[in-house]
Protein backbone atom coordinates (compact mmCIF):
# COMPACT_ATOMS: atom_id res chain seq x y z
CA UNK A 1 0.00 0.00 0.00
CA UNK A 2 1.46 3.40 -0.83
CA UNK A 3 1.66 5.79 1.64
CA UNK A 4 0.33 9.27 1.19
CA UNK A 5 2.50 11.69 1.25
CA UNK A 6 2.54 14.10 4.30
CA UNK A 7 2.46 17.92 3.63
CA UNK A 8 3.11 19.90 6.74
CA UNK A 9 0.21 22.69 6.85
CA UNK A 10 0.99 25.76 8.63
CA UNK A 11 -2.57 27.70 9.74
CA UNK A 12 -2.14 31.27 9.47
CA UNK A 13 -4.80 34.09 10.56
CA UNK A 14 -6.98 34.56 7.35
CA UNK A 15 -6.27 37.97 6.74
CA UNK A 16 -2.33 37.41 6.54
CA UNK A 17 -3.07 34.31 4.31
CA UNK A 18 -4.88 36.14 1.82
CA UNK A 19 -2.31 39.11 1.81
CA UNK A 20 0.28 36.48 1.72
CA UNK A 21 -1.50 35.20 -1.68
CA UNK A 22 -2.21 38.26 -3.44
CA UNK A 23 1.50 39.21 -2.99
CA UNK A 24 2.54 35.47 -4.27
CA UNK A 25 0.29 35.96 -7.18
CA UNK A 26 1.40 39.21 -8.32
CA UNK A 27 5.08 38.54 -7.94
CA UNK A 28 4.20 35.40 -10.34
CA UNK A 29 2.90 37.93 -12.73
CA UNK A 30 5.15 40.02 -12.64
CA UNK A 31 7.37 37.20 -13.98
CA UNK A 32 5.36 36.76 -17.35
CA UNK A 33 5.55 38.23 -20.16
CA UNK A 34 4.55 42.16 -20.98
CA UNK A 35 1.49 40.64 -23.17
CA UNK A 36 0.26 38.22 -20.67
CA UNK A 37 0.69 40.71 -17.75
CA UNK A 38 -1.17 43.46 -19.53
CA UNK A 39 -4.18 40.70 -20.38
CA UNK A 40 -4.44 39.78 -16.50
CA UNK A 41 -4.53 43.38 -15.65
CA UNK A 42 -7.04 44.14 -17.77
CA UNK A 43 -9.21 41.28 -16.49
CA UNK A 44 -8.63 42.17 -12.97
CA UNK A 45 -9.66 45.94 -13.96
CA UNK A 46 -12.80 44.47 -15.54
CA UNK A 47 -13.58 42.05 -12.69
CA UNK A 48 -13.28 45.33 -10.32
CA UNK A 49 -15.56 47.60 -12.43
CA UNK A 50 -17.77 44.88 -11.92
CA UNK A 51 -17.86 44.13 -8.36
CA UNK A 52 -20.03 47.26 -7.70
CA UNK A 53 -22.49 45.91 -9.61
CA UNK A 54 -22.98 42.73 -8.03
CA UNK A 55 -26.49 41.07 -6.22
CA UNK A 56 -27.14 38.13 -4.57
CA UNK A 57 -30.34 37.08 -4.31
CA UNK A 58 -32.04 33.94 -3.63
CA UNK A 59 -34.11 33.47 -6.53
CA UNK A 60 -36.28 30.29 -7.32
CA UNK A 61 -34.63 27.28 -9.28
CA UNK A 62 -37.41 27.88 -12.21
CA UNK A 63 -36.90 31.53 -12.65
CA UNK A 64 -33.00 31.13 -13.14
CA UNK A 65 -33.65 28.59 -15.21
CA UNK A 66 -36.00 30.10 -17.14
CA UNK A 67 -34.26 33.26 -17.34
CA UNK A 68 -30.85 31.00 -18.27
CA UNK A 69 -32.64 29.55 -20.99
CA UNK A 70 -34.27 32.61 -22.43
CA UNK A 71 -30.96 34.31 -22.64
CA UNK A 72 -29.32 31.16 -24.55
CA UNK A 73 -32.64 31.64 -27.06
CA UNK A 74 -31.84 35.30 -28.05
CA UNK A 75 -28.02 35.47 -27.22
CA UNK A 76 -27.69 37.76 -24.37
CA UNK A 77 -26.62 37.90 -21.40
CA UNK A 78 -28.75 36.48 -18.74
CA UNK A 79 -27.75 39.69 -16.37
CA UNK A 80 -29.24 41.68 -18.92
CA UNK A 81 -32.82 40.38 -18.62
CA UNK A 82 -32.53 40.15 -15.47
CA UNK A 83 -31.70 43.83 -15.24
CA UNK A 84 -34.65 44.50 -17.70
CA UNK A 85 -36.96 42.46 -15.99
CA UNK A 86 -36.24 44.17 -12.73
CA UNK A 87 -36.22 47.99 -13.91
CA UNK A 88 -39.75 47.45 -15.43
CA UNK A 89 -41.03 45.62 -12.45
CA UNK A 90 -40.06 48.88 -9.93
CA UNK A 91 -40.87 51.37 -12.81
CA UNK A 92 -44.51 49.48 -12.49
CA UNK A 93 -44.43 48.91 -8.76
CA UNK A 94 -44.13 53.20 -8.94
CA UNK A 95 -46.61 53.70 -11.02
CA UNK A 96 -49.03 51.85 -9.19
CA UNK A 97 -49.39 49.17 -12.00
CA UNK A 98 -48.33 46.07 -9.06
CA UNK A 99 -49.95 45.76 -6.07
CA UNK A 100 -47.96 43.50 -3.72
CA UNK A 101 -50.79 43.07 -1.30
CA UNK A 102 -52.29 39.99 -2.65
CA UNK A 103 -48.68 38.25 -2.30
CA UNK A 104 -47.88 39.79 1.27
CA UNK A 105 -48.43 37.66 4.42
CA UNK A 106 -47.13 37.99 7.87
CA UNK A 107 -43.62 36.71 9.08
CA UNK A 108 -42.55 34.99 12.02
CA UNK A 109 -38.92 36.61 11.08
CA UNK A 110 -37.93 39.42 13.95
CA UNK A 111 -36.08 41.14 10.60
CA UNK A 112 -39.23 41.42 8.49
CA UNK A 113 -42.74 41.92 9.06
CA UNK A 114 -44.14 40.72 5.48
CA UNK A 115 -42.99 37.54 3.15
CA UNK A 116 -44.47 37.40 -0.08
CA UNK A 117 -45.69 34.07 -0.87
CA UNK A 118 -46.31 33.93 -4.92
CA UNK A 119 -48.82 31.39 -6.83
CA UNK A 120 -47.19 28.71 -8.62
CA UNK A 121 -48.27 30.61 -12.10
CA UNK A 122 -45.71 33.40 -11.17
CA UNK A 123 -42.90 31.39 -9.81
CA UNK A 124 -43.10 28.00 -13.02
CA UNK A 125 -43.84 30.83 -15.41
CA UNK A 126 -40.24 30.63 -17.30
CA UNK A 127 -40.52 27.44 -16.99
CA UNK A 128 -43.80 26.91 -19.03
CA UNK A 129 -43.64 28.99 -21.64
CA UNK A 130 -39.92 27.56 -22.40
CA UNK A 131 -42.23 24.16 -22.57
CA UNK A 132 -44.83 25.20 -24.66
CA UNK B 1 -26.36 5.19 44.47
CA UNK B 2 -27.89 7.83 45.92
CA UNK B 3 -25.17 10.28 45.96
CA UNK B 4 -25.79 13.82 47.20
CA UNK B 5 -25.42 16.02 44.07
CA UNK B 6 -24.70 19.33 45.89
CA UNK B 7 -20.76 18.50 46.28
CA UNK B 8 -20.62 18.17 42.45
CA UNK B 9 -22.86 21.61 42.17
CA UNK B 10 -20.36 22.98 44.84
CA UNK B 11 -17.68 21.91 42.67
CA UNK B 12 -19.39 23.61 39.36
CA UNK B 13 -20.30 26.64 41.42
CA UNK B 14 -16.83 27.03 42.31
CA UNK B 15 -15.38 26.21 38.86
CA UNK B 16 -17.31 29.58 37.42
CA UNK B 17 -16.36 31.62 40.42
CA UNK B 18 -12.65 31.02 38.84
CA UNK B 19 -13.83 31.64 35.33
CA UNK B 20 -15.93 34.87 36.68
CA UNK B 21 -12.42 36.37 38.31
CA UNK B 22 -10.21 35.06 35.25
CA UNK B 23 -12.65 37.30 33.16
CA UNK B 24 -12.09 40.11 35.36
CA UNK B 25 -8.18 39.92 35.91
CA UNK B 26 -5.92 42.34 33.64
CA UNK B 27 -4.64 41.69 30.62
CA UNK B 28 -0.29 43.18 30.32
CA UNK B 29 0.21 43.20 26.93
CA UNK B 30 3.84 44.09 26.31
CA UNK B 31 5.26 45.86 22.76
CA UNK B 32 9.13 44.41 22.71
CA UNK B 33 11.38 44.47 20.24
CA UNK B 34 15.36 44.90 20.62
CA UNK B 35 15.67 46.50 17.31
CA UNK B 36 15.04 50.45 17.43
CA UNK B 37 12.49 52.13 15.47
CA UNK B 38 10.04 49.20 14.63
CA UNK B 39 6.71 51.11 15.62
CA UNK B 40 6.64 50.34 19.08
CA UNK B 41 5.74 53.44 20.54
CA UNK B 42 3.18 53.80 17.72
CA UNK B 43 1.90 50.92 17.93
CA UNK B 44 1.59 50.69 21.99
CA UNK B 45 -0.36 54.54 21.91
CA UNK B 46 -2.75 53.45 18.59
CA UNK B 47 -3.94 49.92 20.07
CA UNK B 48 -4.06 51.65 23.85
CA UNK B 49 -6.32 54.71 23.02
CA UNK B 50 -8.25 51.90 20.21
CA UNK B 51 -9.17 49.87 23.61
CA UNK B 52 -9.95 53.01 25.26
CA UNK B 53 -12.48 54.25 22.67
CA UNK B 54 -13.94 50.30 22.99
CA UNK B 55 -14.90 51.42 26.78
CA UNK B 56 -11.71 49.38 27.88
CA UNK B 57 -10.03 50.38 31.21
CA UNK B 58 -6.65 51.17 29.79
CA UNK B 59 -3.25 51.84 31.46
CA UNK B 60 -0.36 52.44 28.95
CA UNK B 61 3.62 52.12 30.79
CA UNK B 62 6.43 53.96 29.25
CA UNK B 63 9.17 51.69 30.19
CA UNK B 64 11.91 53.84 27.81
CA UNK B 65 14.07 56.40 29.11
CA UNK B 66 13.03 58.15 25.79
CA UNK B 67 9.53 59.00 27.20
CA UNK B 68 7.86 58.93 24.14
CA UNK B 69 4.41 57.88 25.34
CA UNK B 70 3.89 61.50 26.81
CA UNK B 71 4.77 63.06 23.64
CA UNK B 72 2.39 60.98 21.18
CA UNK B 73 -0.28 62.21 23.52
CA UNK B 74 0.96 66.02 23.00
CA UNK B 75 2.14 65.77 26.91
CA UNK B 76 5.58 66.82 28.34
CA UNK B 77 7.63 63.83 29.41
CA UNK B 78 7.60 63.45 32.92
CA UNK B 79 8.84 61.03 35.90
CA UNK B 80 5.76 58.77 36.42
CA UNK B 81 7.90 55.70 36.55
CA UNK B 82 10.63 57.12 38.62
CA UNK B 83 7.85 58.50 41.30
CA UNK B 84 6.15 54.99 41.01
CA UNK B 85 9.13 52.32 41.45
CA UNK B 86 11.88 54.78 43.72
CA UNK B 87 9.92 56.91 45.55
CA UNK B 88 6.75 54.11 46.24
CA UNK B 89 4.04 56.48 45.81
CA UNK B 90 0.70 54.75 44.91
CA UNK B 91 -0.34 53.91 41.19
CA UNK B 92 -3.17 56.08 41.16
CA UNK B 93 -0.93 59.26 42.22
CA UNK B 94 1.24 58.99 39.14
CA UNK B 95 -1.23 58.14 36.45
CA UNK B 96 -2.19 61.11 34.11
CA UNK B 97 -5.36 60.96 32.67
CA UNK B 98 -4.93 61.33 28.98
CA UNK B 99 -7.92 60.46 27.05
CA UNK B 100 -11.58 58.81 28.56
CA UNK B 101 -11.03 55.77 29.85
CA UNK B 102 -7.34 55.74 29.38
CA UNK B 103 -4.37 56.80 31.52
CA UNK B 104 -0.34 57.11 31.57
CA UNK B 105 2.44 56.08 33.50
CA UNK B 106 4.97 58.65 31.82
CA UNK B 107 8.69 58.32 31.06
CA UNK B 108 11.69 60.40 31.18
CA UNK B 109 15.49 59.99 31.48
CA UNK B 110 14.82 59.73 35.08
CA UNK B 111 13.65 56.22 33.78
CA UNK B 112 17.39 54.93 33.99
CA UNK B 113 17.54 55.65 37.76
CA UNK B 114 14.80 53.22 38.30
CA UNK B 115 17.01 50.96 36.35
CA UNK B 116 19.88 51.24 38.82
CA UNK B 117 17.39 50.26 41.71
CA UNK B 118 15.89 47.62 40.40
CA UNK B 119 19.17 46.27 40.23
CA UNK B 120 20.12 46.74 43.68
CA UNK B 121 16.37 45.16 44.84
CA UNK B 122 15.77 41.64 46.33
CA UNK B 123 13.37 39.62 43.81
CA UNK B 124 13.97 42.67 41.32
CA UNK B 125 12.40 40.79 38.42
CA UNK B 126 8.87 40.86 39.85
CA UNK B 127 9.01 44.90 41.02
CA UNK B 128 7.29 46.05 38.06
CA UNK B 129 4.78 42.79 38.15
CA UNK B 130 4.02 43.06 41.71
CA UNK B 131 3.47 47.04 41.59
CA UNK B 132 1.00 46.52 38.47
CA UNK B 133 -0.72 43.64 40.47
CA UNK B 134 -4.47 44.87 41.49
CA UNK B 135 -4.25 48.22 39.46
CA UNK B 136 -8.78 47.81 38.64
CA UNK B 137 -7.39 48.32 34.71
CA UNK B 138 -8.91 46.10 32.41
CA UNK B 139 -5.71 46.08 29.97
CA UNK B 140 -2.44 47.53 31.03
CA UNK B 141 0.13 47.98 27.46
CA UNK B 142 3.95 48.00 28.46
CA UNK B 143 5.99 50.06 25.90
CA UNK B 144 9.27 48.69 25.90
CA UNK B 145 12.91 50.31 25.18
CA UNK B 146 14.91 48.33 22.32
CA UNK B 147 17.24 46.73 24.91
CA UNK B 148 17.67 44.15 27.17
CA UNK B 149 18.09 45.21 31.05
CA UNK B 150 16.53 44.71 34.46
CA UNK B 151 13.56 47.43 32.94
CA UNK B 152 13.05 44.87 30.19
CA UNK B 153 13.03 41.63 32.01
CA UNK B 154 10.68 43.06 34.51
CA UNK B 155 8.53 44.11 31.83
CA UNK B 156 8.40 40.37 30.14
CA UNK B 157 7.76 39.02 33.11
CA UNK B 158 5.39 41.38 33.93
CA UNK B 159 3.44 40.18 30.53
CA UNK B 160 1.03 37.97 29.81
CA UNK B 161 1.33 38.73 26.51
CA UNK B 162 4.10 40.09 24.02
CA UNK B 163 3.45 41.39 21.10
CA UNK B 164 6.68 41.85 18.92
CA UNK B 165 6.47 44.84 16.11
CA UNK B 166 8.82 43.86 13.79
CA UNK B 167 9.50 45.62 10.12
CA UNK B 168 10.35 43.56 7.57
CA UNK B 169 13.89 43.37 7.06
CA UNK B 170 16.54 40.54 7.87
CA UNK B 171 18.20 42.52 10.95
CA UNK B 172 14.68 43.74 12.54
CA UNK B 173 13.12 39.71 11.79
CA UNK B 174 16.63 38.50 13.80
CA UNK B 175 15.35 40.87 16.69
CA UNK B 176 12.21 38.85 17.01
CA UNK B 177 14.22 35.49 17.46
CA UNK B 178 16.10 37.25 20.21
CA UNK B 179 13.02 38.53 22.29
CA UNK B 180 11.67 35.47 21.69
CA UNK B 181 14.94 33.30 23.23
CA UNK B 182 15.06 35.45 26.28
CA UNK B 183 10.90 34.44 27.04
CA UNK B 184 12.03 31.13 26.34
CA UNK B 185 14.70 31.85 29.12
CA UNK B 186 12.04 33.17 31.39
CA UNK B 187 9.74 30.92 30.37
CA UNK B 188 12.25 28.30 31.96
CA UNK B 189 12.40 30.31 35.28
CA UNK B 190 8.31 29.82 35.66
CA UNK B 191 7.28 32.31 33.81
CA UNK B 192 4.26 31.28 31.74
CA UNK B 193 3.04 33.23 28.91
CA UNK B 194 -0.89 33.19 27.31
CA UNK B 195 0.92 33.71 24.49
CA UNK B 196 3.02 36.37 21.96
CA UNK B 197 2.23 37.67 18.20
CA UNK B 198 4.02 38.99 15.73
CA UNK B 199 3.30 41.79 14.45
CA UNK B 200 4.76 43.72 10.98
CA UNK B 201 4.52 47.27 10.54
CA UNK B 202 6.02 49.36 8.05
CA UNK B 203 4.41 47.14 5.41
CA UNK B 204 5.24 47.62 1.89
CA UNK B 205 3.35 44.67 0.10
CA UNK B 206 5.13 46.35 -3.39
CA UNK B 207 8.52 45.38 -2.60
CA UNK B 208 9.57 41.32 -2.99
CA UNK B 209 12.08 41.88 0.12
CA UNK B 210 8.49 42.30 2.01
CA UNK B 211 7.36 39.33 0.61
CA UNK B 212 10.42 37.37 1.23
CA UNK B 213 10.79 37.82 4.68
CA UNK B 214 6.62 37.44 5.15
CA UNK B 215 7.00 34.39 3.77
CA UNK B 216 9.75 33.72 5.88
CA UNK B 217 7.88 35.02 9.43
CA UNK B 218 4.41 32.83 8.41
CA UNK B 219 6.51 29.73 7.70
CA UNK B 220 8.35 29.82 10.82
CA UNK B 221 5.62 31.84 13.27
CA UNK B 222 2.30 30.95 11.38
CA UNK B 223 -0.77 31.54 13.44
CA UNK B 224 1.72 33.77 15.96
CA UNK B 225 2.06 36.66 13.09
CA UNK B 226 -0.94 38.85 13.01
CA UNK B 227 -2.20 40.90 10.15
CA UNK B 228 0.54 43.40 9.25
CA UNK B 229 0.08 47.57 9.45
CA UNK B 230 1.03 49.40 6.24
CA UNK B 231 2.80 52.04 6.07
CA UNK B 232 2.05 55.48 5.74
CA UNK B 233 3.21 59.00 6.24
CA UNK B 234 0.29 59.99 7.89
CA UNK B 235 1.45 57.92 11.00
CA UNK B 236 4.63 59.97 11.06
CA UNK B 237 2.59 62.98 11.04
CA UNK B 238 0.07 61.77 13.80
CA UNK B 239 3.00 61.72 16.32
CA UNK B 240 3.80 65.38 15.53
CA UNK B 241 0.55 66.99 16.26
CA UNK B 242 0.27 64.64 19.53
CA UNK B 243 -2.73 63.12 19.06
CA UNK B 244 -3.22 59.22 18.19
CA UNK B 245 -4.06 58.12 15.12
CA UNK B 246 -7.96 57.34 15.63
CA UNK B 247 -8.13 60.99 16.37
CA UNK B 248 -5.73 62.68 13.22
CA UNK B 249 -6.25 60.26 10.43
CA UNK B 250 -8.37 57.21 11.34
CA UNK B 251 -9.33 56.25 7.49
CA UNK B 252 -5.03 55.73 6.48
CA UNK B 253 -4.45 52.40 5.59
CA UNK B 254 -2.15 51.82 8.67
CA UNK B 255 -5.84 51.99 10.85
CA UNK B 256 -7.95 50.71 7.63
CA UNK B 257 -5.38 48.01 5.93
CA UNK B 258 -4.94 47.61 2.00
CA UNK B 259 -9.00 47.19 0.45
CA UNK B 260 -8.47 44.01 -1.31
CA UNK B 261 -11.92 43.46 -3.79
CA UNK B 262 -14.58 44.33 -0.33
CA UNK B 263 -12.57 43.57 2.39
CA UNK B 264 -9.94 45.19 4.93
CA UNK B 265 -6.42 43.45 4.96
CA UNK B 266 -4.22 44.49 7.75
CA UNK B 267 -4.20 47.83 10.06
CA UNK B 268 -4.37 48.67 13.54
CA UNK B 269 -8.37 48.20 13.36
CA UNK B 270 -7.75 44.56 12.42
CA UNK B 271 -4.69 43.70 15.12
CA UNK B 272 -7.16 46.29 17.86
CA UNK B 273 -9.51 43.55 16.97
CA UNK B 274 -7.30 40.24 17.22
CA UNK B 275 -6.04 42.10 20.54
CA UNK B 276 -9.59 41.79 22.01
CA UNK B 277 -10.01 38.47 20.82
CA UNK B 278 -6.91 37.67 23.37
CA UNK B 279 -8.35 40.04 26.06
CA UNK B 280 -11.42 37.91 25.62
CA UNK B 281 -10.17 34.51 25.36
Amino acid sequence: MVEAKKVRRTTLDPAVADLLKGMQQKQTESQLPRREREKLSRERAKIQSRRDQRATYDLPRSIREGLRVLAEDLRLPASQLATLALARFLNEYQNGSIDLGQYKQPSRSPRYDWNLVFPEEIVFAGRRKKGS
Amino acid sequence: MGRPLLPILCVFLYDESILTLRVKMTMIFAFANQKGGVGKTTTAVTLADGLARLKRRTLLVDLDPQGHLALSFGLDKSPGLYRLVCLDEPLSEVVQSIRPNLDLVAGDKQTEKVKRQITLADFRESILSDLLANSGYDVILLDMAPSLDVLHINGLIAADWVVIPTRLDALAVDGVKEILTTMAEIGQNGHRYRGYSILPTFFDRTTRETLIQFEEITRIFGSNVWPPVPQDTRVRETAAYGQTLWEYSPDSSSVEGYLDGRQRLGGYRQVLGRMLEVIDG
